[in-house]
């Protein structure tokens, strides 16, 4: 290869002589050279044996932000989030804003309110009243969360029949949510058509009831009286 | 590593790696995004370009405009793209969905065009802006999308007309979905 | 040229003394003959196309900042030039010398003899055929917005036949090799042969021929783009690169069995750094941030190709020596630049940083320093070693030799480091909510004319000294090369 082209001759400096040894690899050897290179792998001559596994704690290292990066850097995967900075709207805000869930109020239903009132929602005549088809319950919002929280305790006449119990106060032990769950189940089930009671109405209810004792039945229909179809 | 079809399949599964993660991925969950109403009930969002627009749109492809100008608007976080006033809001990908060929462009000498059409004043600014930009602009003369009216006045021709019925058809200044306006 | 300095001699690197190096000579040159005629013919059309992008960019520049500068009739404006200069660049320019040394090197590494050489040519032939249409009707009639996809959609399947009739060879080559030894080269060059014309044809499918929603466009605009530039233009230069350096020195490469964990791991992360380009755009931030992680994940790669390169070089004065050869000064000045673009590709996809510099100059640097202070340097050295070979001709003038190096060297420093410095200079006046119309430097668009003025004196230089060579001795014989 020692014809090459006669403008680097001007970069040899004067030191330099012609020695053939010293010029450039042929292809072939080149090849085969760096091929031993490649398999040898007793020969640890160039001083980076750690190399390998140098590389394999970068990769591990890599990998590792590669992946917490990601997970906070990503919008949850999400396609419609695009600024970094913005609220996760979509995403975020799903879990966070309250949705009342019937199966969920069925099941605490059952667990708490079923053993008298009935899983029918019919109640048993003379000693607990029906839900079911009740303006008490489909009807003001208030007044059922009211009862639920603080209790109910007096006379009580409701379609011909008299009912003289004492409705503990359940939801004192309940959280606002279990509260919304099982309002808006009593007042979607069994016949009932009213809307749904959010965990932010039970709060406010909550918050006006306070400690106070079971309502009376006279009293409670005072604040809100029984709507009439 | 002597096998060519060894290095054939390995190079193989590095394209293909990120054409199904990037490209694929990325058409699972944006290839069928559609126009949506800002609110319940609202239009559908972007609006229909009026067909003069459509026509200009060839126009600013075909000068190369997107060489000097792009067309997104970068949330407030990266960039000050907000802050130069040119959006109202971020640019998210439903603001694209209607055009055939979208010219984000990358580069910008000049503004951002992509809600210009909010801005701009009216087709008169524009046309003035095309066919003399103001001095110091790096914004060469568009004279042949305009020709000398009775009057003497430099009017846009049919081109030109068209290209400024796209630029006011930039238009970014609704509630997406993705990107609600501050009010 | 290397044959220079006997006391640079490697020690034991497996080179037996006193082995002529030359015993295979009759047969490397038989080698060179078999692939001259499309080498010859891909080194000749990428000059003519160099040209033209050279004087086109002195167009463009003088325009940014004389707007009214040759604007007398729309097939002049600026949107206009600035697409088919970089077209021609990239297509013309480097996609065509690459092509050429693929072959060559591919051809030389396997010693294999050509037969059908001119299916090659013809490849060539189609390519620049369709290159120039291409370019007549970005002139005349349309283009379209994406960079380096701007060339009418009809182009692309002649692209792509061409290609694959100029790079099906290598593949052949290697597979008949006589030797069954591999050089870490050939898995480059086998590589980027393999990616460029599979990610330009998925590209055309899916943004011209029938177009993907929206800005997804955009999404597969930036994942042909960074393939193009890392996987073709830059593998391709690093084949070169891994092949000059241990020949032209006659030094075996440092930590050369790390470099098959060089080349994969460059071909798995490259291809998905698209995104890292776009942040900030309307895409899902999980796309952008998947570029971020692969932009950042390059820094392996580069450590691995550092390490062969500069270890090389840091060994037995393997600078000044290179310096001293034509081609290692520009393969070295290349290796350097490469090493710079890639560290600033992984700087400047962190967001911070990127929401600055994004949409300046600062990314015209980028790839700049990529595209052609890498890239192109690179070729530039290895036509030197190459052309002769192939014509059995000495270089004309040494003079234009030093002329063309120092005016490239020269511009390419002032045009990089310009578009950098002013790049981030306005890209932080930006971020200060200066008024946009303010932030521009005047001075920016002034270095810019002035370096291309000098990087057109530069390629005039090479151009004058290639072609007095390719057309004098175009009859040499094998012995004439030899004497």
């Amino acid at each position: 290869m020692n014809d090459s082209h006669r403008p680097n001759d001007r970069h040899r400096r004067p030191r330099a002589s012609y020695n053939p040894g010293a010029e450039g690899f042929s292809d072939g050897r080149l090849v085969e050279v760096h091929n031993q290179l490649a398999n040898d792998k007793e020969e640890p001559s160039e001083g980076f044996s750690l190399l390998p596994v140098f590389v394999v704690f970068l990769f591990c290292g890599f990998g590792f932000w590669a992946g917490l990066y990601l997970t906070r850097n990503s919008g949850d995967f999400n396609p419609g989030s695009f600024d970094l900075d913005a609220p996760r709207a979509v995403a975020d805000n799903g879990p966070k804003e309250f949705e009342p869930d019937p199966v969920k109020g069925e099941k605490l239903f059952v667990a708490n309110c079923a053993s008298c009132h009935q899983a029918t929602g019919l109640g048993v005549a003379g000693a607990f009243p029906p839900l079911a088809d009740s303006p008490w319950v489909a009807g003001n919002e208030e007044r059922l969360v009211k009862i639920i929280i603080a209790g109910l305790a007096g006379e009580l006449d409701y379609k011909g029949t008299k009912y003289n119990g004492a409705m503990p106060n359940i939801g004192a032990g309940l959280k606002d949510a279990q509260v919304a769950h099982i309002a808006t189940y009593v007042r979607q089930a069994w016949g009932n058509q009213a809307g749904p009671v959010t965990d932010a109405k039970v709060a406010e209810v909550r918050k006006a009831v306070g400690s106070r004792g079971a309502y009376s039945p006279a009293e409670i229909l005072q604040a809100h009286p029984l709507e009439t179809k | 590593m002597k096998n060519l079809n060894l290095i054939l399949a390995g190079v193989f599964f590095t394209v293909a790696a990120p054409f199904g993660g990037l490209l694929l991925g990325g058409h699972a969950q944006l290839g069928a995004l559609g126009r949506a109403p800002a609110e319940e009930g609202g239009p559908l969002l972007p609006a229909l370009e009026p067909g003069l627009a459509i026509q200009g749109r060839q126009v600013y492809l075909q000068l190369g405009c997107v060489a000097c100008h792009t067309q997104q608007v970068r949330p407030a976080g990266q960039g000050s793209d907000i802050a130069q006033g040119w959006g109202a809001r971020p640019s998210v990908a439903r603001d694209y969905v209607l055009q055939p060929q979208v010219a984000l462009g990358n580069r910008r000498v000049g503004p951002d065009l992509a809600n210009y059409g909010a801005r701009a004043k009216s087709d008169a600014e524009i046309a003035a802006h095309l066919s003399a930009p103001a001095a110091g602009s790096a914004m060469p003369a568009y004279a042949f999308l305009f020709s000398p009216a009775k009057d003497g006045s430099l009017q846009p021709n049919e081109r030109g007309a068209a290209l400024i019925a796209y630029l006011k058809s930039l238009r970014q200044d609704y509630s997406s979905p993705e990107a609600k306006l501050k009010q | 040229m290397s044959q220079e300095n006997p006391n640079s001699r490697p020690q034991g690197q497996g080179r037996p003394q006193g082995r002529p190096a030359e015993t295979g000579a009759p047969r490397i040159s038989r080698v060179d003959a078999s692939v001259a005629s499309p080498v010859k013919f891909f080194f000749a059309s990428a000059l003519l196309w160099l040209l033209v992008s050279s004087v086109l960019a002195v167009i463009t520049a003088v325009k940014l900042h004389l707007p009214g500068f040759l604007n007398g009739c729309e097939f002049v404006t600026f949107g206009r030039l600035d697409a088919i200069q970089r077209n021609v660049f990239f297509y013309g320019w480097a996609s065509n010398a690459l092509i050429g040394l693929n072959l060559w090197l591919l051809a030389s590494l396997g010693r294999f003899e050509f037969r059908n050489a001119w299916i090659a040519t013809l490849g060539g032939l189609i390519w620049n055929l369709a290159l120039t249409i291409g370019v007549a009707f970005v002139l005349l009639d349309s283009q379209n917005a994406f960079e380096l996809l701007e060339l009418p959609r009809g182009v692309a399947p002649a692209f792509f036949v061409a290609f694959l009739l100029a790079a099906l060879w290598p593949a052949v080559a290697f597979a008949r090799r006589p030797t069954s030894h591999v050089f870490v080269s050939q898995w480059y060059i086998l590589g980027a042969s393999f990616v460029l014309p599979v990610v330009y044809l998925l590209a055309q499918l899916m943004v011209l021929w029938c177009p993907t929603n929206g800005v997804l466009q955009a999404l597969v605009h930036s994942w042909f783009l960074q393939n193009f530039l890392f996987l073709w233009l830059g593998a391709s230069a690093l084949a070169a690169v891994y092949y000059f350096l241990p020949k032209e020195l006659g030094t075996t490469l440092t930590g050369y069995y790390l470099s098959t964990v060089g080349f994969w791991t460059l071909f798995l992360f490259a291809g998905w750094t698209g995104p890292a380009t776009l942040l900030g755009s309307p895409l899902p931030l999980w796309i952008q941030s998947t570029g971020v992680v692969a932009a950042v994940m390059l820094l392996i790669p580069l450590t691995i190709t550092s390490i062969n390169f500069f270890g090389t070089l840091s060994r037995d004065s393997g600078w000044s020596r290179a310096w001293n050869n034509t081609t290692l000064r520009f393969v070295a000045f290349g290796l350097v630049a490469y090493t710079l673009a890639t560290v600033l590709q992984i700087v400047f996809s962190a967001r911070s940083l990127n929401a600055i510099v994004r949409f300046t100059a600062f990314t015209a640097g980028q790839q700049q320093l990529l595209t052609y202070a890498f890239v192109s340097m690179v070729i530039f050295g290895a036509a030197y070693f190459i052309l002769p070979r192939l014509t059995g001709a000495f270089w004309p003038s040494a003079k234009l030799v030093h002329l063309h190096f120092w005016s490239c060297a020269v511009a390419v420093v002032g045009s990089v480091a310009g578009s950098l410095v002013f790049g981030w200079s306005q890209g932080a006046a930006l971020a200060a909510a200066k008024p946009f119309a303010d932030t521009a430097h005047p001075q920016a668009a002034l270095l810019s004319s002035a370096c291309a003025v000098l990087f057109l004196i530069g390629h005039v230089a090479f151009a004058v000294n290639a072609f007095g060579m390719l057309t004098s001795c175009s009859s040499s014989t094998d012995e004439g090369r030899q004497a």
